[in-house]
């Protein structure tokens, strides 16, 4: 008796299993709300400055800027608005007037130490006077001028390789007056490549200083 | 007016290099928000047949009707069939019309003076910008010259059929944007001012034709803000607009507050970023017209001043600004910088002086407007370019369907204050929600989250996510977070 009650109810419950067959949930997500004309944005909407929080770079005693007024070259050697020396010249304020602007898509700037060096560190400013990010931002060292032999990638977050130099898994970052400091860890190099494909306001490509510290080689 | 072939000619062919020029490569700018929130009304009345005119946010109804027959010559029945050619289409028809309609207006200056007039509005920036750009403002600007051409026509030929077209088209000014009373009032306010200078009226009973054109217009405004029939509280709605307006208007918070000589400066000389913006001798030679228009008594003159100061005082004179507005300035301004080529002494060589100034600005606008209109069409430095889109939002909906693909039954979750004109991008697309605030449950096939609220969405998140960022607008930065492979 128990026996066939067990098997009942076996049986019941492959049913009741079979009865429920299961189906994707289907959820009703909101629709969009129809707005008006947006605000002039005068405020940016930075997310919180993760930043601040990580603590200077280490680098080794005796590390001096060694990229100050040194010579700059770029993939578009006529700048939209600027010059290229601007890069190295010291002034890093937002200000109009104080950077430099390359065409649209890809375009790299390439900085000439004068001498081989141990880098500690590159520091970047794209353009800091408006919250936005840099797509596809690596940063290349080596001591071949054309950058086809010995060369080391210090950053790169180009994570669709988009610039065609393979796929990079460093983090994109909204840019700050702080700039974005990258651990160079003292390759030893005498020209510093930067490239970028565009920012998140539009198409084109801006420095307005980048520092490159390290010890000159003798 | 020109009445031969050979005579129409020049204009018929400036009118279609404006229409080239309008039309060249539609789709190339990103959406901004006002003309993705309007595409996507319109192709929800391509698609299901229905519009409710909405006094808040929208303007006119006219707009979203008249993408339906460009629609349906292009095979478009649904809203994701829609595309920018298609919406674009609607103000780049009507720019290339309101060059037309100002070379015809123009007539009475001369036939160079009038090709000249026809040629600065056709290569005014503003005018080529906002001709490619799905807001209402481009036809409202069109109408007013159609219903000033039809209501000149009728002065002098007295024919009732042209007061009943002027009021057609006073009604399609009603029917394009709520702003069309000053534009009317405007003109005949102009028109009395420069009475003296005018000819006695041809019709033998004004007072009669006058109650058709108005009959003409109160009945096209009515069939479109009530949709046709279908839909009778537009009627009422169309009056209400006044009032929400004017209190959005009197509150001085709407964000576009700009100083009185704002649509001035537009016209002069600007340097944004390190771009320079100018339309200076455009503005000097619509000045000289000024001064032709005082000097002479020609009536299209002193009528073209009056109307372009009423206008711009008008415009200045409210604290809520947007460049859009400006072209309503364009016209007039054309008139006047013909008139001032028309008003040169009789000589040989006040003749050739005159051309190569006129072709001198010609060549300055066409500059200009290629620059605003093509090379830095979505460029916040741009003045036109108003809170515009950044170039970035054409790559929302690739990576969107990409998700999707990998994870099918996975919402796409947008969470951000402000996400126009991101449904223009997703529109077809299945699995997508909007959110102004973080919800419960975030994790999606994609997340998009402004940066503002990254934070509060990443913390709700379930399983590894990889942040990347893409831009909305000119500083305004959108975190998107991808489950991990």
């Amino acid at each position: 008796m128990l026996r066939t009650l067990a098997i009942l109810l076996a049986l019941g419950s492959i049913g009741a299993a079979q009865a429920e067959e299961l189906v994707p949930l289907k959820i009703e997500l909101p629709k969009p709300l129809f707005v008006g004309t947006p605000r002039p944005i005068k405020v940016a909407n930075l997310e919180p400055d993760q930043a601040a929080n990580a603590g200077p770079l280490m680098v080794p005693a005796g590390t001096a800027l060694l990229s100050l007024n040194k010579p700059v070259t770029s993939s578009d050697s006529s700048p939209v608005i600027g010059e290229l020396a601007g890069i190295t010249d010291g002034d890093k304020s937002g200000d109009e007037g104080s950077y430099v602007e390359l065409g649209p898509g890809v375009q790299w700037v390439q900085i000439d130490l004068g001498g081989p060096a141990k880098v500690a560190a590159v520091v970047i400013w794209h353009f800091h006077a408006q919250a936005r990010v840099y797509h596809a931002v690596v940063v290349q060292a080596s001591n071949d001028p054309l950058f086809k032999t010995g060369v080391t990638t210090l950053f790169n977050n180009d994570d669709t390789n988009s610039d065609g130099l393979g796929k990079g898994t460093d983090y994109a970052y909204i840019e700050t007056y702080k700039g974005k400091v990258v651990d160079a860890k003292g390759v030893s190099a005498r020209y510093v490549r930067l490239y970028s494909n565009g920012n998140t306001s539009d198409e084109l490509n801006h420095y307005t200083e980048v520092e490159v510290y390290g010890k000159p080689v003798n | 007016m020109p009445r031969t072939l050979p005579s129409w000619l020049p204009l018929v062919l400036l009118t279609l290099a404006a229409l080239g020029w309008r039309t060249w490569d539609l789709a190339a700018r990103p959406m901004h928000v006002d003309e993705a929130n309007q595409a996507v009304k319109a192709g929800e009345l391509l698609e299901s047949g229905r519009y409710a005119y909405d006094p808040g946010n929208h303007h006119g109804p006219v707009l979203y009707f008249a993408v339906l027959p460009i629609a349906w010559a292009r095979g478009q029945r649904t809203l994701a069939q829609l595309d920018e050619v298609t919406v674009r289409l609607v103000p780049a028809l009507a720019g290339a019309a309101s060059v037309l309609l100002l070379g015809l207006l123009a007539a009475p200056l001369g036939r160079w003076p009038s090709l000249a007039a026809a040629a600065f509005l056709a290569a005014s920036p503003p005018a080529v910008y906002y001709s490619r750009y799905f807001v209402q403002e481009t036809l409202l600007a069109t109408f007013t010259l159609a219903a000033i051409l039809c209501a000149r026509r009728w002065w002098s030929t007295g024919r009732s059929r042209w007061a009943a077209a002027a009021g057609a088209f006073v009604g399609l000014m009603q029917a394009a944007k709520e702003s069309a009373p000053l534009f009317v009032l405007a003109a005949l306010a102009a028109l009395l001012a420069t009475r003296g200078a005018t000819q006695g009226p041809a019709p033998r009973r004004p007072a009669r034709d006058g109650l058709v054109a108005a009959a003409a217009a109160l009945a096209v405004a009515a069939l479109f803000y009530s949709s046709f029939g279908a839909h009778p509280a537009g009627l009422r709605d169309a009056l209400s607009a006044y009032g929400s307006q004017a209190a959005r208007l009197g509150s001085g918070d709407t964000g576009h507050e700009k100083p009185w000589g704002y649509y001035l400066r537009l016209f002069a000389w600007q340097r944004n970023g390190g771009l320079v913006f100018e339309q200076a001798g455009f503005l000097a030679l619509a000045l000289a017209g000024l001064a032709a228009a005082v000097a002479t008594r020609t009536a299209l003159l002193r009528w073209a001043a009056a109307y372009s100061l009423l206008v711009l005082v008008a415009l200045s004179s409210v604290a809520y600004k947007t460049p859009w507005h400006a072209i309503h300035l364009v016209p007039g301004f054309a008139l006047l910088a013909a008139g001032a080529v028309a008003a040169v002494p009789a000589g040989r060589c006040f003749r050739v002086a005159a051309a190569a100034a006129a072709l001198a600005v010609l060549g300055l606008l066409v500059h200009q407007a290629d620059r605003v209109a093509r090379a830095y069409a979505s460029d916040a430095r741009n003045p036109y370019a108003y809170v515009h889109s950044s170039p970035d939002v054409l790559k929302f909906r690739g990576l969107a369907d990409a998700a999707r693909l990998r994870s099918p039954g996975a919402p796409v979750r947008v969470i951000s204050e402000e996400y126009w004109p991101l449904p223009w991008y997703f529109r077809g697309m299945d699995g997508v929600g909007y959110w102004t605030s973080p919800p419960a449950d975030c994790d999606g096939a994609l997340v998009i989250a402004s940066a503002g609220l990254a934070e509060a969405v990443h913390a709700r998140l379930h399983g590894a996510y990889d942040p990347s960022y893409l831009g909305l607008r000119p500083g305004f930065v959108c975190v998107l977070f991808t489950p991990r492979k």
